[in-house]
């Protein structure tokens, strides 16, 4: 339904999405999955025709985002990032502008309100002003004018950000169901742990660079060491990191904080867990934490990217 | 066109929808014509009053005090010098005019009668009160004169003569004939409440247009612009929408003021096409300025900071808030490049001289021309990205 091709873009001389590259399918749930920075929000706003690419393609239902932007924007509901409402006006009188910029009539537009409403549980609110409304219920009117003219992709670029963990688990909820409907859908975080709870696939972006695509089971078994066990120590002593690196079960190793806490990548834990802390104590290095971290996106885009998802 | 409206209603909807606004888009401006028109259009208000102590109690001093009192800058009210003295320590009087005894008999003989002319130091009119104080001494020295020479010829008492000449002279018919120069036959003035309320309804129209052309920088701060480009919306109806809703708002301002000054203070504001179309122009003028201002900034708290300090300093060129005629010449030149000029000088043709639309082609013109420049720019600096 949706192809990204090969696409690129700079601003100035720096290039922000460097041939970025994935396709979704009718009624599937993507995850696109990176740090801030990584480029999430440009792809994006390319696929919703709202900025000009230097390279590639982006096709909805055959139609390219070059040619035929108008025939993508009606297939597209587009969830900013920002609140993008009117806080003086009611979520009715919000939901009714938005239904009418995607071409409802009056009529329409106030029946479907209802719906909306509805589906983000706040038809009780539809005569309040948004700048009464909490930050949660705020994202869920966001949401919902995305939702005014049923469209076939709902593009969400972190909708979730800034708000309890209640309106999340009611916004993850709502999406969830939206996409057993068949609603495709597009969800940007840099919470894995969301987009692991929606997303059939995920895309991981890092530097504007699409670095992995599969089902999260096909990412995780990507993983050439799949359990992380972070050890901190006392200090930071370079012979212990020599001698863990000869370890046959040991992948990698990646130091944090000071060079006092270390994030070794092994393929078996329970083997590795006792060898770990007898070769400390043999090199004199006191263990302060031994933390076992079984295998998740997390540990992929460590592994892959060497930081943490919220670098 | 169906978006256009959507956008259009909206805005005006949200507009409306807040109180603040109809206190800023009528209210104010019909206190501020009603404060600054009424006060410099009715003379009798801003009369001041100084006392007057006649210590000569003579027909001369009698005389003195019924010319003063035919003028228009200042009110005179008798008492004893303990009082004045007091009511001026107060502050309720800024001076007095004090005639000595003898004042009378100075006509009669060759003296200078003298009057004592004492004010509050933060008294600034003081010079015309002492020339219309003179004028009047004048006067009479001449009207004695003449009543001597009758007396010499008719041996009869000067005295007697004196109130003959005084009420012939006050009752006569000027010789200055007034008439105000108009296009028909229907006689307008320019008062100051209607010069106000054309000056007033200017400057609030371009305030609140500097704050609903604000909203597309506000639209891209909260997120607005990017949903609505988002949607199957072209960028020509998104601009359409906003600058229709600019202009209705406008209108909505100055219709209402224009029927309010009507009714409240009796202000013709002359051939309504001459209105419409001088008004339409005004208004496409002000809408630009409000886009080209907005094409410069990055906030709405930087249009509203740019907007204010404009807005005072043309309308201030402009002769919103005095007559031209009082300023000096090369703020006059740097006037002509003023839009406000241009839509005044079209109201007066309009309200005072009863002009039609053929007398208002030239300041429409200019506006119209402002309008383009404006427009040009404000819109090609606009970001759709």
């Amino acid at each position: 339904m949706l192809e990204v091709s090969k696409v690129r873009k700079s601003f100035g001389k720096t290039e922000v999405v460097k041939g970025v590259t994935f396709s979704v399918e009718r009624g599937e749930a993507f995850g696109l999955l990176g740090p801030n920075g990584a480029g999430k929000s440009t792809t994006i706003s390319m696929i919703c025709g709202l900025l000009p690419f230097n390279e590639g393609d982006i096709t909805v239902d055959g139609y390219s985002v070059k040619n035929n932007p108008m025939e993508i924007k009606k297939r597209i509901g587009v969830v900013p990032q920002d609140i993008a409402l009117y806080p003086t006006m009611s979520a009715m009188d919000n939901l009714l502008f938005w239904g009418k910029m995607y071409g409802l009539s009056r009529k329409n537009a106030l029946n479907r309100a209802y719906e909306v409403l509805d589906i983000v549980g706040l038809r009780d609110r539809a005569k309040d002003k948004i700048e009464t409304f909490s930050g949660g219920m705020k994202r869920r009117i966001n949401i919902g004018a995305a939702l005014m003219h049923r469209p076939q992709i709902l593009i969400m670029d972190e909708p979730t950000v800034g708000i309890d963990p209640q309106s999340r688990n009611h916004i993850l909820e709502t999406v969830k169901q939206l996409n057993k409907e068949g609603m495709t859908i597009i969800y940007t975080s840099h919470y894995m742990e969301e987009v692991e709870f929606l997303c059939e696939r995920i895309g991981i972006i890092d530097h504007g660079e699409v670095i992995a695509v599969g089902t999260k089971e096909d990412l995780i078994n990507r993983l050439s060491g799949g359990t992380v066990i972070k050890m901190e120590i006392g200090h930071y002593n370079k012979s212990l990191v020599e001698e863990l690196n000869t370890l046959p079960f040991v992948e990698k190793i990646v130091t944090k904080d000071d060079e006092r806490e270390l994030e070794i990548f092994v393929n078996s834990s329970h083997q590795a867990l006792g060898e770990l802390v007898s070769t400390a104590v043999k090199n004199n290095v006191e263990v302060s934490t031994i933390q076992v971290q079984e295998p998740n996106l997390e540990t992929l885009f460590l592994q892959l990217t060497g930081r943490s998802l919220r670098d | 066109m169906k978006r256009i409206w959507a956008i259009c209603s909206f805005e005006i909807k949200k507009l409306f929808i807040k109180p603040q606004s109809y206190l800023l888009m009528f209210g104010m401006p019909l206190l501020f014509t009603l404060l600054f028109g009424g006060i410099m259009g009715d003379s009798s208000t801003g009369k001041v009053t100084l006392a007057f102590i006649d210590q000569d109690h003579s027909m001369m001093s009698k005389s003195l005090y019924d010319t003063l009192q035919n003028n228009d800058l200042f009110l005179l009210k008798e008492m004893s010098h303990n009082e004045a003295a007091t009511q001026i320590k107060d502050k309720k009087l800024i001076g007095l005019l004090e005639v000595s005894k003898g004042f009378e008999n100075k006509f009669a003989s060759e003296g200078q009668p003298m009057v004592t002319f004492k004010y509050s130091p933060d008294f600034t009119s003081n010079a015309m009160i002492d020339q219309i104080v003179s004028n009047a001494i004048a006067k009479m020295k001449i009207q004695s004169t003449a009543s001597t020479v009758w007396s010499n010829y008719s041996k009869e008492s000067w005295e007697k003569m004196y109130p003959v000449l005084d009420k012939e002279i006050s009752t006569s018919t000027p010789s200055i004939q007034k008439v105000s120069i108009t296009k028909n036959m229907k006689k307008q003035e320019m008062g100051n409440v209607s010069a106000r309320s054309a000056g007033f309804s200017i400057m609030f129209v371009m305030i609140v247009m500097m704050s609903v052309t604000g909203v597309l920088l506000e639209a891209r701060k909260t997120g607005v612009w990017y949903r609505l480009l988002s949607t199957p919306t072209s960028r020509l109806e998104v601009m359409g929408g906003y600058f229709l809703s600019f202009f209705l708002i406008g209108w909505i301002q100055f219709g209402v003021l224009m029927a309010a000054s009507t009714l409240l203070f009796g202000v013709h504001w002359g051939n309504l096409l001459g209105v419409f179309i001088l008004v339409t122009s005004l208004l496409l003028c002000v809408v630009g300025l409000g886009l080209f201002i907005s094409g410069f900034v990055k906030t709405t708290e930087q249009q509203g900071a740019f907007g204010s300090v404009i807005i005072t300093a043309t309308c201030m060129l402009g002769g919103v808030y005095w007559p031209l005629d009082i300023v000096p010449s090369f703020m006059q030149k740097i006037a002509e490049f003023i839009p406000q000029t241009w839509a005044m000088r079209g109201f007066t043709e309009l309200i005072s001289r009863g002009g039609s639309v053929q007398d208002i082609v030239a300041p429409v013109s200019v506006l119209l021309a402002f309008s383009v420049v404006f427009l040009a720019i404000g819109i090609t600096r606009v970001k759709y990205e």
